[in-house]
């Protein structure tokens, strides 16, 4: 439980570094979880079921060496170290994993993860790679199978209601995550980057109510403070698939920058589109989690007819963030063997060029044996940055 | 640029088969076709990759497909993509990525910095396409991504994506329950399919002679079943290097007579080798089975290697991209199109329902077994390229998989208390390490010392096996 005596960025950090205590706590009282990689899985449907959803997460600390035992070691390294601690059993306390169609790594160790792991209920949730108008049909039909599979297996049917009640909080949850992200204009930011992703990976181990909860009391602690924990340095924007853990923006907040915006999973990809209301709960969010989740696995075709005019639909989302946040240059980073962002690299080289916004672009393997790797480049560019 | 350095010419590896020695000059004409069609004007040429369902669209529509992934497969095994692979390095896409892709965008880049085809282009390069036909389907993300990063060095040429999924194979559920939303929306994407060809052409479609093409396909389908059921012979009268030469009609030239004649051909060619117990490899002495990744395009002559070991490779699972239709529970249709989806959901599910029935089994899995006893197999062999995820991610788990549940060989040992007992021998596997056409991750000595070893293992199971 959330302890709101003392400064509410020590519990953030007991939720951060013990990730999952939450949820075991919760399991003794009865409650079952849903593990889920990947911001396509639509947790607002686990929620409905009674169920509670929980990020599965990796650890750039852990060696991979069990994991690498079932699956090649080709496969985007992130979801390897994610892979290697569940067969480790980090994640036991969980009664189902749901994996969507995110990337080639996904599909294609689906049966590694059914069936060399203990949980009772596995779903895999097909993800369209284009947006027409035939894609959100199918979309809307795969959703609507993942309901009653669900709710099978939680024996509770899942209702238009239960769909309804939990699209409201977890747009709840995205405003307030809005509004942390508000909190990161002032310059220097009021809370710093490696304290918002640290609260956005706490949160996701948590039930909705006390991830609201905890975004509250973050809210009001950071609104508080008198000044910023960081000193005023080059504004920097994370682009990027999802960063779990904190070390490469405490790095850049370390050597003097202010990592201010991002479109990382665990950050505003993930937790900006909301949900629309009032209509038919599956198909809005069939709408949410294929057309506003900008990943790069989703074709969106070239209605401009120029490449000037095609990236700047595709990535346009960077350069808004750019100017709202007052970015002073970005770092792309991309895993290794991620087919999705790298083949993107050189095109959105080419829209921070059209920003004029200088770049660092950062191919890493999940691992905290290149920090110091990191150390070297990122301080390089801040220093060119800042002259 | 000293990138722009070719390698040695590879040797030329030998084939079993006159079919196979054929292909060869049948993949230089195709090229050259290309070429020439666009030269003339008279037809579109279109980028696309093999496996989706859709020749018999294409050629309907009189559309030439160039298959991007033949044309780096023909780079990697004239060792010639290393040029290639770097000038797409050079633009920011990382090494780790399908070097397919990498040396198609950079020969793109290339081609159209340049105005021409690169300096000595393999077979006269790859030819600047009307448009491109990319996929999203359940598997191989550059499918969608790699036209899209070629498309920045030649903006004008349109993207039409189809989106083909299938359903994943769930222990748990029925595939079943979803197929009918699956087929609807797969048909849905072919017709737009064919309403972007048609806009793009300025023809209409001809729907009888869709139809005639696909029964064409269907028909080929089914000869090529039959055809390669025919390697279960003993001794094996083609392998899986030939294979690699004859999935060419398989995967580019689907929906043409001359595939269907092709393999008459073949099939006549491998009777009358069984016929005279002519085998791939002249004492037989090992039947191995290809049993997953693509092969590294630049080092076929492995193939050879092992067959010098007395080692025959009778099945693979790599390109065997058909299935028997009648196995198949596809709805009778008139509608090409709906066909068509049908068909390409029977090919995906089709070992779904027997892995079911065996517990512990999963489609790949289950793919391997049957095999495994239909062609007599004594040891498995994979691949595993490093820039490839679609195809390379999940072998480790399928051997390990294969390990638990499929002990095949009953071996009586005499116990430490004088009792006899039976223990289970597990089928031998090897596993190979390189990539599809990025020759620098390849060392010919350490893949002959692994061929060597896992013969050397061949040949002590056969040794206990006949004691």
């Amino acid at each position: 439980m959330i302890d709101k005596e003392n400064n509410i960025f020590d519990t953030v950090k007991n939720y951060y570094n013990d990730y999952g205590f939450r949820a075991k706590d919760l399991k003794r009282e009865g409650k079952k979880f849903i593990g889920y990689v990947c911001s396509f899985v639509p947790l607002e449907i686990i929620t409905a079921s009674g169920s509670l959803p929980f990020r599965v997460r990796g650890n750039i600390h852990e060696p991979i060496t069990k994991g690498d035992t079932l699956l090649e070691t080709i496969v985007c390294p992130y979801y390897r170290s994610v892979f290697d601690l569940s067969v480790k059993g980090e994640y036991d306390f969980l009664s189902g994993l749901v994996i969507p169609h995110g990337c080639d790594s996904m599909v294609r160790s689906f049966s590694a993860w059914s069936y060399g792991l203990p949980f009772s209920y596995f779903h895999f949730v097909n993800i369209p790679s284009v947006c027409d108008e035939s894609s959100f049909e199918f979309f809307d039909a795969e959703l609507d199978a993942f309901r009653k599979s669900l709710g099978k297996f939680t024996g509770k049917a899942i209702t238009e209601e239960h769909l309804r009640q939990a699209i409201r909080a977890y747009n709840e949850n995205r405003d307030k995550v809005r509004a942390l992200y508000e909190l990161r204009k002032a310059d220097p930011p009021l809370i710093s980057g490696t304290e918002l992703t640290m609260t956005l990976t706490a949160g996701s181990s948590l039930p909705i109510e006390e991830s609201n909860d905890l975004f509250d009391q973050v809210l009001t602690e950071v609104k508080g403070r008198g000044k910023s924990p960081l000193k005023k340095g080059p504004r920097i924007f994370i682009d990027g698939a999802c960063l779990d853990n904190i070390e490469l923006i405490k790095l850049v907040e370390e050597l003097g920058g202010n990592v201010v915006a991002d479109t990382i999973c665990n950050g505003a990809r993930d937790h900006f589109p909301k949900t629309d209301v009032g209509g038919d709960p599956i198909h809005a969010l069939a709408h949410r989690y294929l057309d506003k989740i900008n990943c790069p696995k989703t074709y969106r075709a070239n209605r401009a007819g120029t490449f000037e005019g095609d990236i700047a639909n595709r990535f346009g989302d960077v350069g808004t963030y750019a100017r709202e946040f007052r970015v002073d240059g970005a770092i792309l980073y991309v895993y290794k063997y991620c087919d999705p962002f790298g083949f993107e690299v050189p095109a959105r080289k080419a829209y921070y060029q059209s920003l004029n916004l200088p770049l660092l672009h950062l191919e890493d393997i999940y691992s905290a044996g290149t920090i110091s790797q990191l150390r070297t480049r990122v301080q390089a560019f801040l220093e060119m940055i800042g002259q | 640029m000293a990138e722009e350095q070719k390698e040695a010419k590879p040797k030329k590896r030998m084939t079993a088969t006159k079919a196979a020695a054929s292909i060869g000059p049948m993949v230089k004409e195709f090229i050259t076709g290309t070429l020439q069609a666009k030269a003339e004007g008279k037809q579109k040429v279109a980028y696309t990759f093999i496996v989706c369902h859709h020749e018999e669209i294409f050629r309907a529509l009189d559309v030439i497909p160039v298959w991007t992934e033949n044309f780096a497969g023909i780079c990697g095994a004239k060792r010639d993509a290393e040029r290639f692979l770097q000038r797409a390095e050079s633009l920011g896409l990382s090494r780790s990525l399908c070097t397919y892709a990498l040396c198609g965008i950079g020969f793109d880049q290339w081609r159209e910095e340049l105005g021409q085809m690169p300096p000595e282009a393999p077979w006269g390069g790859q030819v600047r396409p009307d448009f491109m036909i990319s996929s999203g389907q359940i598997l191989c993300d550059p499918r969608s991504k790699w036209y899209q990063a070629s498309q920045q060095f030649m903006p004008d040429v349109p993207i039409y994506n189809i989106d083909l999924p299938y359903p994943l194979f769930q222990e748990n559920r029925d595939h079943r329950e979803a197929l009918g939303y699956y087929h609807q929306y797969i048909v849905k994407q072919l017709r737009g399919l064919v309403a972007f060809l048609e806009e793009q052409t300025k023809k209409k479609m001809n729907y009888d002679r869709l139809r005639e093409l696909v029964d064409l396909s269907d028909r080929t389908w089914n000869l090529i079943d039959e055809t390669y059921k025919l390697r279960r012979a003993a001794p094996c009268p083609m392998g899986t290097g030939d294979a690699m030469n004859t999935m060419v009609p398989i995967n580019f030239m689907m929906a043409t007579q001359k595939a269907y004649d092709f393999f008459v051909d073949l099939k006549k060619e491998l009777e009358e080798k069984i016929a005279k117990g002519e085998g791939e490899v002249e004492n037989e002495k090992y039947r191995l089975m290809w049993g997953g990744g693509l092969p590294a395009w630049y080092a076929l002559n492995d193939f050879n290697y092992f067959n010098s070991k007395g080692a025959s490779f009778p099945v693979e699972t790599t390109y065997r991209m058909v299935a028997p239709l009648h196995e198949m529970d596809i709805p009778e249709t008139k509608d090409p199109i709906e066909h068509l989806a049908w068909r390409w959901l029977g090919y995906w599910t089709f070992w779904y329902d027997k892995a079911k029935k065996r517990p512990g089994s999963e489609p790949d899995v289950e793919r391997l077994i049957n095999w495994i006893e239909e062609y007599k197999i004594d040891g498995v062999v994979m691949h595993e390229a490093f820039s490839c995820r679609t195809w390379h991610v999940g072998l480790i788990w399928q051997l390990h998989q294969l390990a638990k549940i499929y002990k095949p060989i009953p071996v009586y040992m005499i116990g430490k208390d004088g009792q006899k007992g039976k223990v289970y021998r597990e089928l031998p596997s090897l596993i190979l390490e390189s990539d599809i056409i990025d020759i620098t991750s390849y060392s010919e000595v350490d893949t002959r010392n692994k061929i060597d070893a896992f013969v050397e293992t061949l040949e002590s199971i056969r040794a206990n096996r006949a004691t």
